[in-house]
């Protein structure tokens, strides 16, 4: 198998400017796992199903498994490393934090990016809202009502901060 | 007065959920070393062949490979849970026994060029007749998977107590009912992963997700011809085991080899399907039951014949065939009882340990008492609560219950659910049920059945706690350090925690049937009680106080009473060092139980300890329409002693009640082409519950203390995630007024019950 050609890939991910060489074929999943050492982001089942490795491109909810590091090249992209600066906690990580929303932690950082990605929109979900939002995450020890509780919480403090 | 905790039973957030939180866990897919190396696994495409031959030189050629392993590369040795069932070798030689198994492994710089090597690997297969369903592998003729194990026998559990002619000739009414249902999956969030790194020192270091790192280590140095203190299984986050991750696989077996070959570390990551196929999975189950009763509806004797579909290796067998009994032995009254459970031999992957233990089996115990006591008049609740465990009193096959508060987990359930304005008046197509079970906490395991812990201390007050325990994801972490903390009067960041790590740790049966916090909880707790001890000796001296009247909290040792007649923990640290002591404690316990218990040979004497109870009420609609099952709610109640942490504990039973019940009775199962493959090993087609998928859970504590577990705690989430499949079997059938024997409760399913009542009526009015 010939090695393929590396191109450039430029993007700032978690407010760092990145510029490193990919192979074409390099999902953005390797690239921030394997490449850039952001181990957070995790691989649940590599076609898209489990939620485990949502990051946002751009601030959009994007499985990166499914998305060519070369179709974000140029963007802006979060993972779970970047919701809080240094040892500080997010609104949405110290809620999942104190409502026992994490258990084994493996769909954590993609059902955080969803939760980060539905706060920012400040659009007062309700419940249901809520489990939308997360409906394309797998869960297998909660039975999501602690992180549903969570998102919830977190979303009215949101908004009480903002009253 | 009632015993008052600063820290036991308050809803403490979990010590590992920050690193969690931050994407800062490390799993075992998340670590990197200098110049690791990649495997891939080559995979038998069929169920049963013959290898003939296998040529790897075209692999072993390519560039970047650096190891090519095969059965021939191995000591042979084959793996088994016990002596007698040593059936797997981790890479086999003579024949492959399933549609993906493992058959060869290669190392190379980079992932891409270990699967090209893997495509290059020649092997001359000759396909042998497969059996692919307990009925064909148990047929006269059927080809044999291991040639010592005629009609693909594999277990024979038989358990017979009590006078069972003279039971049924006493019945005012018997029936007899056949349940059935297919595989199910774990589907854990993270795929298996493993690790090895050889050192400096001829140790070979080694991660992987597991439940249990001395059982893994042992084996392991079995599997490699090492000793076993040079067989080191370090600690990794987990992405959850529910059963999954209790046993020895390949996988870990073949990454030892490769880092061994190679001196470099190798890692391993399986795909979602690999993780499927290769780890483990549930027992498709056949079970039939005939129970008798009287005309009160108390069970005066029943008989089950059980035969679980087991897949190619022994795996667990002894223990996975007998638990489904046993958790029902324990949690009914049975004046006369007999169990035959066969675990039978299928081309298929192997069947574990999984939560639920037999859908099957625990749905059809308890649906078949709903239909004994409609036949009686009875309220399915009185029937329960009639033939319910009560404490004092001894299973069929010899296990003291030592507390046991079933009856009232099931009054606070109903209450709770609203039983009795619901049941047999909700409207058409809606219905209630109740399931209830019982788990043990932890089983006889000789001598690995105990764990130790050790606490020392930093001249700063700090303590570091050592612990074999493992957390898969279920909060075992914080378990230990919050038990330690009460203790010690410390706050739970004041100490580090060091577990599951085989080089440091002392030795822990694991974290598996339950028995985590009864077991390392308790070790934990003495050792932190020993090193308290030590505290007070220094500080009585110094206060001129005598032991027994010092308490430890708010990080000082003082005078219970007076706070400010005391000192801080960081002093008497010093105190003692200035003495040339250190503290240190130290604490081991092993649960008292019968240890010429065996599962098959003698399976009678005390299983466990101690033993928790649970009770969950389900309420459904059925579509008559389409056959869908909805959830509308679950009540789950468990005795699983004093709760420790009630943020954990509901954790705990809303996962399990999920994933046995709203999952696992709904739409989890597994399916199978002609030839033995799969059809669905991925999220894509095996269908887990989603959030939208999950109704309202309450939560209801029944409170019970434990006489002996620590702080009187018990095992807490499996008999919700058991209860609950029970539950929905239940309310299913009310629902629709008619008993569904075939699950999950898929719609085509629920379907032909629907059919098969409407011709039943038919006919009456006939």
């Amino acid at each position: 198998m010939p090695e393929q050609e590396r191109m450039v890939f430029r993007a700032e991910i978690n407010g760092d400017e990145v510029e490193i060489l990919v192979r074409p074929n390099q999902t953005l999943l390797e690239v921030l796992r394997d490449e850039l050492d952001l181990t957070g982001t995790k691989e649940g089942c590599g076609e898209g199903v489990c939620g485990a490795c949502t990051v946002l491109v751009d601030g959009r909810p994007r499985r990166a498994c499914l998305t060519l590091a070369l179709e974000a090249d140029g963007s802006r992209v979060l993972t779970v490393e970047g919701l809080a600066p240094g040892r500080e906690l997010s609104p949405e990580q110290r809620a999942f934090i104190e409502h026992g929303a994490i258990q084994c932690g493996f769909c954590t950082p993609g059902m955080l990016i969803a939760a980060h990605d539905l706060l920012r929109r400040g659009t007062h979900p309700d419940e249901a809202a809520v489990r939308r939002q997360i409906a394309g995450h797998v869960c297998r020890c909660t039975g999501y009502a602690k992180i549903v509780e969570a998102i919830a919480a977190a979303a009215r403090d949101q908004e009480a901060d903002h009253a | 007065m009632p015993e008052s905790f600063r820290l036991i039973g308050k809803r403490l957030p979990r010590i590992d959920s920050e690193a969690k939180a931050r994407g800062r866990a490390v799993f075992a897919a998340d670590l990197r070393f200098p110049r690791m190396l990649h495997a891939k696994v080559l995979r038998s495409p069929y169920a049963h062949a013959r290898i003939k031959r296998i040529d790897t030189s075209a692999a072993r050629r390519l560039p970047g490979v650096k190891a090519v392993i095969t059965g021939a590369d191995t000591a042979g040795v084959k793996w088994g849970v016990f002596r007698y069932t040593r059936d797997q070798q981790l890479l086999p030689t003579d024949k492959v026994r399933y549609l993906g198994e493992e058959v060869a492994a290669v190392a190379a710089e980079t992932p891409e060029i270990a699967q090209e090597a893997i495509s290059l690997i020649k092997v001359d297969y000759e396909p042998l007749p497969a059996v692919l369903d307990i009925w064909s592998a148990m047929a006269p003729d059927a080809p044999l998977l291991h040639e010592d194990h005629p009609g693909n026998v594999n277990v024979h559990v038989a358990i017979e107590v009590g006078d069972l002619e003279q039971g049924f000739r006493d019945s005012y009414l018997v029936r007899e009912d056949t349940f059935t249902a297919p595989e199910d999956s774990y589907f854990m969030t993270e795929p298996y992963a493993a690790v090895a790194r050889p050192g400096m020192d001829g140790s070979l270091e080694v991660w992987m997700p597991n439940a249990a790192p001395h059982q893994k280590a042992k084996a392991l140095a079995n599997a490699l011809q090492m000793p076993l203190h040079k067989v080191i299984v370090r600690k990794c986050y987990i992405g959850g085991a529910f059963g999954g991750r209790s046993d020895v696989f390949p996988a870990e077996f073949m990454v030892c080899l490769l880092a061994l070959r190679t001196d470099r570390p190798v890692r391993l990551v399986y795909t979602r399907e690999e993780n499927s196929l290769a780890t483990r999975k549930g027992h498709g189950m056949y079970v039939t039951i005939k129970t008798g009763v009287d005309r009160q509806g108390h069970v005066l004797a029943r008989d089950i014949t059980c035969y679980l579909d087991g897949g190619a290796y022994s795996s667990t067998g002894p223990i996975a065939t007998s638990v489904p009994f046993l958790c029902h032995e324990q949690c009914y009254r049975l004046p006369a009882v007999r169990f035959n459970g066969y675990r039978i031999y299928t081309n298929k992957p192997i069947g574990g340990m999984y939560r639920v233990h037999g859908r099957a089996f625990a749905s059809g115990i308890d649906l078949q008492l709903d239909l004994l006591a409609q036949e009686l008049g009875l309220d399915p609740l009185e029937m329960r609560l009639r033939n319910a465990r009560r404490p004092g009193e001894t299973t069929p096959t010899g296990s003291y219950v030592q507390s046991c508060g079933l009856r009232e987990c099931i009054r606070a359930a109903a209450d709770k659910a609203g039983w009795k304005d619901k049941y047999g008046k909700l409207p058409p197509w809606r219905g209630i049920g109740l399931g209830t079970n019982s788990v043990q906490t932890g089983f006889p395991l000789g001598i690995r059945g105990g764990s130790a812990a050790t606490i020392k201390f930093n001249e700063d007050g700090g303590a570091t706690l050592i612990s074999g325990v493992v957390d898969n994801g279920q909060g075992n972490d914080n378990m230990l350090v919050q038990i330690a903390a009460e203790v010690l009067g410390l706050e739970p960041g004041d100490i580090q925690l060091v577990s599951a790590d085989t080089e440091a740790t002392s030795n822990d049966p694991g974290a598996y049937s339950m028995q985590s916090t009864f077991t390392g909880g308790q070790a934990v707790k003495l050792a932190a009680e020993d090193a308290r001890r030590q505290l007070f000796e220094v500080a009585a001296e110094e206060l001129e106080a005598h032991l027994d009247d010092l308490v430890a909290a708010e990080r000082k040792i003082f005078v219970a009473g007076a706070p400010d007649h005391g000192l801080p923990i960081h002093k008497v640290i010093r105190l003692a060092l200035l003495k040339g002591k250190a503290v240190v404690g130290r604490g081991s316990f092993a649960p008292k139980v019968d240890h010429r218990r065996e599962w098959m040979k003698n399976p009678q004497g005390q299983l466990s300890e101690t033993f928790s109870f649970g009770a969950t009420i389900a309420e459904v609609e059925v579509d008559p329409q389409t056959g869908r099952v909805r959830v509308l709610n679950l009540v789950l109640s468990q005795d699983c002693g004093r709760v420790l942490n009630p943020l954990v504990v509901e954790g705990q039973w809303e996962g399990g009640a999920t994933m046995g019940g709203t999952g696992g009775m709904i739409t989890e199962e597994h399916l199978w082409s002609a030839d033995g493959r799969c059809l669905n090993p991925t999220f894509l087609d095996y269908r887990v519950p989603l959030a939208v998928d999950v109704p309202p859970m309450q939560c209801v504590f029944v409170d019970t203390v434990d006489p002996t577990g620590p702080f009187g705690a018990k095992e807490a989430g499996m008999s919700v995630a058991m209860s609950a499949a029970q539950a929905i079997a239940a309310a299913v059938a009310d629902a629709i007024g008619w008993p569904v024997f075939e699950y999950p409760l898929t719609p085509d399913r629920v379907l032909k019950a629907i059919r098969e009542k409407q011709e039943h009526e038919r006919k009456a009015s006939a």
